[in-house]
C-alpha cells in the first residue's frame, strides 16, 4: 500500500505506530533534561536537537509526509543539488506523526524552509499566522510555476487570492470502484444515475451481496458520500460558502436533499449491517471487495494500489473504476470531482534562500519529475503529464484519472482538509453518527454548523 | 546492627537528604513542571503554531457545556467499574488455583501469563483482526455474536473494550493473587481441616480473608489502570461509534493532537487530575489502606 499514505490517513491514525520514539538523543537522558529545565524553554529547546536548523548554513530543509513516494523526492533534492550552490536537505516525518509534528516545529528556528502539505485547511491556519510566503512573487518572474499546473489543483492551495503552494505529488480523485465478476453475474453494469445505484442495490441484496463496501470504522470513508451528494445535487457551492463562514449554507433545501437521498440508501441496506465494524485501513473494506462480498467501494484512487500489494489478482482482472453517479435535477456538474487534489510544497516565511527556492520549486514540472511519480504510480497534475502517460506503472488507468481530473469543473477537496484541523474530529463524529442514524438530518446540519471555520 | 533495638539507633545514620535529589528533581521536571504548565495553558487559547492566548475561563466553561465530557467522565467510571468487576473474580480464583501444587499447573499458569507479556498495542492489533465482521471470529460464530457489528455498537464496543482489557490484565492480578496465596500460612488450613472444613469452607472463610489487602492492592491497581486506559481504544475504536467510547483520557488527546486546540486539552487533563486524586483519596479511605493491618492475624 505505498501511496495509501498520502492522504486519507494523515488525521486518521495508522493502526500500528508505536508512540514517540525519542529522536536523535545522543546527549545522556538527565543531561538533557537538566539542560532543558535550566533554559526553561522546554518546546523550542528540545523540540528537536539542533541537526535541523537552517540558519545561514547555506542550506535548504525540505520537510516530506516519510513513506514510500519519498524516493522521488530524494532524487529531486539530489538533482536539485548538482547545480545549487545552496544545498537542499531532506528531512521526513513517519505518516501518522505528520500533522502534529509540523504544527509543533513551524513556528520555531527548527521549521523548514519548505514543505510537505495538503493545501487548503491544512495550510490555513499557518497562513493566518503570517508563516507562510505567498509564492505570487516567484510566479511572476517565472509564470510556468502556475501555469504548468491544472487549475482546479493548483486552487487547492491558493488562499484568499494567493497563492501558497506547488503541487509535489499525485492527485486522488475519490472514484467508484466495482468487482467486475460480481456485477457480471448479477447482470449489471456501473451505475451512471441515482435511481440505477439504488436500484442495483435491491437486486444485490436479494442476492444476499453487501452492495457496497464501507470501512465505517475510520469514519472518513463515510465522509466521501457526503461530499459526492453534495455536490452532485448543489454543485460545489454549498461547501465554499460553509467553508467561507456561512452557516446557513448547511440548512439549505439543497442540503437537506442530499442528506435525505444518502439516508435512503442506508435504510436501503446497501452498506449491510455491520459497516462501523469495518475499516479500510486495515485491510478490511478492500478484502470485502476482492473477495466479492461487496460490489462496489467509494474510495480514493489508492484503492488500486491497495488492491494490487493486497489482491494483485483481483486488481488485474476484477477491479472496475467509474465516476460517481450523477442526481436527477441536481445542480452540480456531473464531471465534478473530490477528493485530494494533490499535496503541495509551501514555503516557509522565514527562509533565508527564497531564490533557491523558487529554482526548487520549479522542478515540480520538470519531465524528470514527472516520469519518476509516474513509476511509482502517482499521477501528478503538470500539463506535460500526459506526454509520459504511456509509461505510467498502470497507463489505462492514469489516462483515465487525468481526464477526469481535466475535465472537471470543480475539484472539491475533502471536506476535513478543507477545514482546519480543529473541526476533523466533530465532522467525523457527525457523519458516523449519522450513517448509524443517531442523528437525524436536522441533527446533522447543526453539528456542521458547530464547526469551527478558518 | 541494624538489628539494633534502639528506637532511632545513635549508631544508625539517616541517609542524607542529597539520596532524594535526584529523585525529586526527575518528579519535578516531569511531573510538577509539566502540571504547572497545563494548569496555565488551561486558562489561554493555543493551537502549537501562535504564542498562547489568554482566554480566561472560557476552556472551562466550554468544558462545562460540554456533553461529551461529562459522558467521558462516565465512560472512563463505567470501564474500570467494568474491569473491576470481571477481572478479580477470576484472577482471584485463578490465582488460588496457581498456588497450589496440582499437576501441569507451572505450565498452564506459564500461558496463561503469556498476554502480559504482550504490548497493549500489540494485543489491541490482535483484536482488531480478529473481530472482523467478515473475516474475523463473528464469521465463524454467527450464534455467539449476532451480525457481528461488535465494535460499530455502543454496547458490543464497550464489551469488546473491557474484554480486551481483562484478556491482557488478569494474568497480572492472577500473579499477586498467586503469590499472596502462597504467603498463607499452612497451619490455618490445618486447623480449618481439624474442625470439619471442606474446601469450600476453606476457601471462604481461611483464603478470602487472608487476602483481603492483597485484593485492596489489585483493586488500586485496576483502578488506576482503569481510569488511564488509552492505548486500547485508541487503536480499537478510537472513541467511536460516534462518541460511544471517548473516555475521558482519549478525548484529551483528540483535542489536543487533532484539534490542536490545547487549551482545552489541558483543561481535560486538570480534570483527570483531579478525579484520579479524588478517586485515590477515597479508596485509601475506604480501605484502610492507611492504616493497613497485618494480614496474618491471630499467628
Amino acid at each position: 500500500m505505498k501511496h495509501v499514505s498520502t492522504a486519507p490517513h494523515r488525521r486518521a491514525s495508522s493502526p500500528s505506530h508505536p508512540s514517540r520514539a525519542p529522536r536523535r538523543s545522543h546527549v545522556p537522558l538527565t543531561a538533557t533534561a537538566l539542560a532543558c529545565a535550566a533554559a526553561l524553554s522546554l518546546v523550542t529547546a528540545c523540540g528537536s536537537s539542533g541537526g535541523s536548523g537552517s540558519g545561514g548554513s547555506g542550506v535548504i530543509h525540505v520537510l516530506a509526509y516519510g513513506d514510500a513516494g519519498n524516493t522521488v523526492e530524494k532524487s529531486i533534492v539530489d538533482t536539485f543539488n548538482k547545480t545549487s550552490k545552496v544545498k537542499a536537505v531532506l528531512d521526513t516525518i513517519p505518516g501518522a506523526d505528520y500533522q502534529s509534528k509540523l504544527q509543533t516545529v513551524i513556528n520555531t528556528p527548527q521549521a523548514p524552509d519548505v514543505f510537505f502539505n495538503w493545501g487548503g485547511g491544512s495550510i490555513a491556519p499557518f497562513v493566518k499566522a503570517g508563516l507562510l510566503m505567498p509564492l505570487d512573487d516567484m510566479i511572476a518572474k517565472d509564470p510556468a510555476l502556475k501555469a504548468d499546473f491544472l487549475p482546479s489543483v493548483f486552487n487547492t492551495a491558493v488562499i484568499d487570492g494567493r497563492s501558497y503552494g506547488v503541487p509535489m505529488r499525485g492527485t486522488q480523485p475519490v472514484l467508484l470502484f466495482d468487482n467486475k465478476k460480481v456485477l457480471a453475474d448479477a447482470g449489471l453494469t456501473p451505475p451512471t444515475t441515482w435511481d440505477q445505484l439504488l436500484d442495483e442495490v435491491r437486486t444485490l441484496k436479494a442476492k444476499r451481496i453487501t452492495a457496497i463496501a464501507l470501512g465505517g470504522g475510520d469514519q472518513w470513508p463515510e465522509l466521501m458520500w457526503f461530499e459526492y451528494l453534495f455536490d452532485r445535487v448543489a454543485g460545489p457551492g454549498v461547501l465554499q460558502k460553509a467553508v467561507g463562514g456561512d452557516k446557513s449554507a448547511w440548512s439549505s433545501p439543497e442540503s437537506t436533499k442530499a442528506l435525505g437521498l444518502l439516508k435512503q440508501l442506508i435504510d436501503a441496506g446497501a452498506f449491510g449491517t455491520t459497516y462501523d465494524s469495518v475499516k479500510f485501513t486495515d485491510g478490511g473494506s478492500p478484502a470485502l471487495l476482492a473477495k466479492g462480498k461487496a460490489a462496489f467501494e467509494l474510495m480514493g484512487s489508492w484503492e488500486y494500489a491497495t488492491q494490487q500489494s493486497a489482491n494483485p489478482d483481483f486488481a488485474k482482472n476484477q477491479l472496475g473504476y467509474s465516476a460517481f453517479p450523477s442526481v436527477a435535477d441536481g445542480q452540480g456538474d456531473p464531471n465534478d470531482l473530490v477528493g485530494n487534489t494533490n499535496n503541495f510544497y509551501s514555503v516557509r516565511s522565514t527562509t533565508k534562500y527564497p531564490d533557491a527556492v523558487a529554482q526548487f520549486l520549479k522542478l515540480m514540472y520538470s519531465d524528470e519529475f514527472v516520469k519518476a511519480q509516474l513509476a511509482i504510480g502517482n499521477l501528478p497534475t503538470t500539463t506535460n503529464t500526459p506526454k509520459f502517460l504511456a509509461s505510467s506503472a498502470s497507463p489505462a488507468y492514469s489516462q483515465y484519472q487525468y481526464d477526469l481530473v481535466e475535465r472537471a469543473p470543480s475539484f472539491q477537496l475533502s471536506w476535513d482538509q478543507a477545514y482546519p484541523p480543529a473541526a476533523m474530529t466533530p465532522m467525523h463524529q457527525a457523519v458516523q453518527r449519522f450513517f448509524d442514524g443517531q442523528l437525524d438530518a436536522g441533527g446533522f446540519v447543526a453539528a456542521m454548523q458547530a464547526l469551527p471555520t478558518p | 546492627m541494624t538489628r539494633s533495638p534502639a528506637a532511632g539507633g545513635a549508631g544508625l545514620t539517616r541517609p542524607g537528604l542529597a539520596w532524594a535529589l535526584p529523585a525529586t528533581a526527575f518528579f519535578a521536571v516531569f511531573a510538577l513542571v509539566p502540571l504547572a504548565l497545563v494548569a496555565v495553558l488551561s486558562f489561554t487559547a493555543w493551537n502549537g503554531v501562535d504564542s498562547p492566548r489568554a482566554a480566561g475561563l472560557a476552556n472551562w466553561t466550554a468544558l462545562l457545556h460540554d456533553p461529551v465530557m461529562l459522558k467521558s467522565l462516565w465512560l472512563s467510571a463505567l470501564l474500570t467499574t467494568l474491569g473491576v468487576l470481571v477481572q478479580t473474580p477470576i484472577s482471584l480464583l485463578l490465582g488460588v488455583w496457581a498456588a497450589g501444587h496440582q499437576r501441569h499447573r507451572a505450565i498452564l499458569s506459564a500461558i496463561y501469563f503469556v498476554p502480559l507479556l504482550l504490548s497493549a498495542t500489540a494485543v489491541s492489533v490482535l483484536w482488531r483482526a480478529l473481530l472482523d465482521p467478515n473475516f474475523g471470529l463473528p464469521a465463524q460464530a454467527p450464534w455467539l455474536f449476532g451480525d457481528g457489528n461488535l465494535l460499530g455498537s455502543r454496547d458490543g464496543a464497550i464489551g469488546v473494550l473491557a474484554f480486551v482489557g481483562a484478556w491482557q490484565w488478569t494474568p497480572l492480578h492472577t500473579l499477586i493473587y498467586q503469590g499472596a496465596a502462597r504467603a498463607i500460612p499452612q497451619v490455618l488450613y490445618q486447623a480449618a481441616a481439624i474442625d470439619g472444613a471442606g474446601r469450600l469452607r476453606q476457601f471462604w472463610h481461611v483464603t478470602l480473608p487472608q487476602l483481603r489487602t492483597t485484593m485492596v492492592t489489585s483493586t488500586v491497581l485496576m483502578v488506576v489502570g482503569g481510569l488511564t486506559t488509552f492505548d486500547t481504544v485508541l487503536i480499537l475504536t478510537q472513541g467511536g461509534p460516534g462518541t460511544e467510547t471517548t473516555i475521558s483520557a482519549y478525548y484529551m488527546y483528540e483535542q489536543g493532537f487533532k484539534s490542536f486546540d490545547f487549551g482545552q486539552a489541558s483543561a481535560i487533563a486538570l480534570v483527570l487530575v483531579l478525579v484520579a486524586t479524588l478517586v485515590s483519596l477515597a479508596m485509601v479511605r475506604l480501605s484502610g489502606y492507611d492504616a493497613m493491618r497485618a494480614g496474618t492475624e491471630g499467628i
